[in-house]
């Protein structure tokens, strides 16, 4: 009842926004590359399930090692850059240069580095991301209180007791809240990089092809958008509950 | 057994900020002795510096002969903060158990009373898998004592732990302190601003100036141990609080 109740209001908003989307298709006969009806990508959808849900799974997972790694690389730098403000302000200008820089212009060059295949492209998802989970982790490692701070070097804590036990659980709530930008950026950068590393599967393989072909892809081309919206959804209720779970404690889940 | 805490002519200067003139201090092992001054005086700093959370600019401060360093490291120091200082992802029992948790090299073979037995005595046994954001102001700085107490210490440092609370908590709390304190004999240095509650606390009252800290009067308070309630309503009570005023005031005592 109470999950009913929670899932209500997000139907009716997906549902109103779908119908009008549609009735906008409709109205202004708008052209299927500009802009694809949810009923066609649907029908183009239901031809052949098993290709898109295929595909949508390769793009999952190279979003999911993406970030992963991202994630890794952020607790590392991020708890050096806590710890020290001279590796922070040291860092920051870096994380920046990397966060602005945009991606879509050096690919080619990263494609040519790494060879084909998947490794351009998980290594573009982290490389993304990382910068957002770091100023994450920093933000929420700096928040730790600092009388806890005191009261656990009042027994001698070592560094690693400090990080472990302190600064890793403060950082939660910032990291989860980073990484829903994470997810959104993850799924741009991974939908882009399988376009042009000439891999065989994933949305963005099969969503440039078809941008490429102008008489028929616009079909595919919507469906794998619309499949990517999907997937990146999935990420952030994912999310949601893992947060639910793991910060009970913190007054953000509180009621 | 308490430990014994020696301070000969120690000093501290941040930067151009003088927070501590020269004070020789001496604690007798298993002695409660209160640093009661003005707001911003400096005495949190002599604590922290007992604690070994700071170094003193001069002079040497010795906890059973060693250095602060040495029994922070030996976990032979129980600290008091403030605030509560409580984690919200750990339970009300993981929190007690804190300070045992870390550095476990450390630890006390043989701890005194359990974190269990400790949470009952403070009344709070059945919140021991509760969260903090559960608690109340006073039942929060509870966990803060016991988490202190289940160290087994030899030396308790408190800094103002009762000095966010309303009157009629803090009156019940030194009452628990009291209390708690009382099997293990172990040595206290208590900082407040509160002249009441130095007088309960206390066997002496160490009077301290405006910043810089320098210690302007040491009071015994003659009042028979163990104290109880029922002594702040009587005459020898009201006395040491006037006495005490006096010296903070800067007026005759």
């Amino acid at each position: 009842m109470k999950l009913a109740r929670s899932l209500a209001a997000p139907t009716l908003g997906i549902a109103s926004f779908l119908l009008a989307w549609e009735a906008l298709v409709r109205a202004f006969d708008i052209r299927r590359f500009v802009l694809l009806a949810p009923s066609q990508i649907l029908s183009t959808l239901v031809e052949d399930p098993a290709a898109y849900w295929g595909n949508t799974l390769v793009t999952a997972r190279h979003m999911i090692v993406g970030l992963v790694i991202a994630l890794a690389v952020a607790l590392c730098a991020g708890s050096a850059m806590a710890a020290s403000r001279f590796a922070e302000e040291a860092a920051q200008p870096v994380l920046v240069a990397i966060m602005v820089t945009p991606w879509v212009a050096y690919m080619t060059s990263v494609v040519i580095w790494l060879d084909f295949g998947e490794r351009p492209i998980i290594f573009l998802v982290a490389f993304t991301s990382f910068p957002v989970f770091t100023f994450g982790v920093v933000g929420g490692m700096r928040s730790a209180d600092p009388a806890a701070r005191e009261l656990l070097a009042s027994v001698d804590a070592s560094k690693w007791e400090v990080l472990w036990r302190l600064r890793l659980p403060s950082a939660l709530p910032s990291i989860f809240t980073t990484g829903r930008f994470a997810v959104a950026l993850s799924l741009a950068a991974a939908y882009f990089a399988e376009g042009s590393s000439l891999q065989q599967r994933g949305l963005g393989v099969i969503g440039r092809r078809a941008a490429l072909d102008q008489t028929g892809g616009a079909e595919v081309l919507w469906t794998t958008i619309f499949c990517t919206a999907a997937l990146g959804i999935a990420g952030l209720v994912l999310l949601s509950v893992a947060e639910r779970f793991l910060l009970k404690w913190h007054a953000s889940q509180r009621s | 057994m308490g430990a014994a805490v020696q301070l000969t002519k120690v000093s501290k200067t941040f930067g151009d900020l003088q927070a501590l003139a020269p004070v020789d201090l001496s604690v007798d092992s298993g002695e409660v002795v209160t640093l009661l001054g003005p707001s911003g005086c400096g005495k949190t700093t002599l604590l922290r510096l007992v604690a070994g959370l700071e170094h003193p600019t001069a002079g040497v401060i010795t906890v059973d002969g060693d250095s602060p360093s040495a029994a922070r490291s030996g976990k032979r120091i129980g600290f008091v903060p403030q605030a509560p200082a409580l984690l919200p992802w750990r339970s009300v029992r993981a929190n007690a158990e804190l300070l045992l948790d870390v550095n476990r090299g450390s630890s006390r073979s043989t701890p005194g009373a359990t974190v269990d037995d400790l949470l009952d005595a403070v009344g709070l046994g059945d919140f021991a898998d509760a969260r903090p954001h559960e608690l109340s102001g006073g039942m929060q700085q509870r966990v803060g004592l016991v988490r202190a107490f289940a160290l087994d210490a030899p030396l308790l440092l408190m800094d103002e732990p009762f000095a966010a609370l309303d009157e009629l908590t803090r009156a019940d709390m030194r009452h628990l302190l009291t209390r708690l304190r009382e099997p293990s004999g172990a040595t206290v240095m208590f900082v407040t601003h509160s002249v009441s509650e130095a007088v309960y606390l206390s066997d002496r009252v160490v009077v301290l100036s405006p910043r810089p800290a320098s210690i302007v009067d040491v009071q015994t308070i003659d009042l028979p141990q163990p104290r109880s309630a029922d002594m702040e309503d009587a005459e020898p009570f009201f006395q040491a609080t006037v006495s005490l005023r006096r010296a903070l005031t800067g007026g005759p005592s």
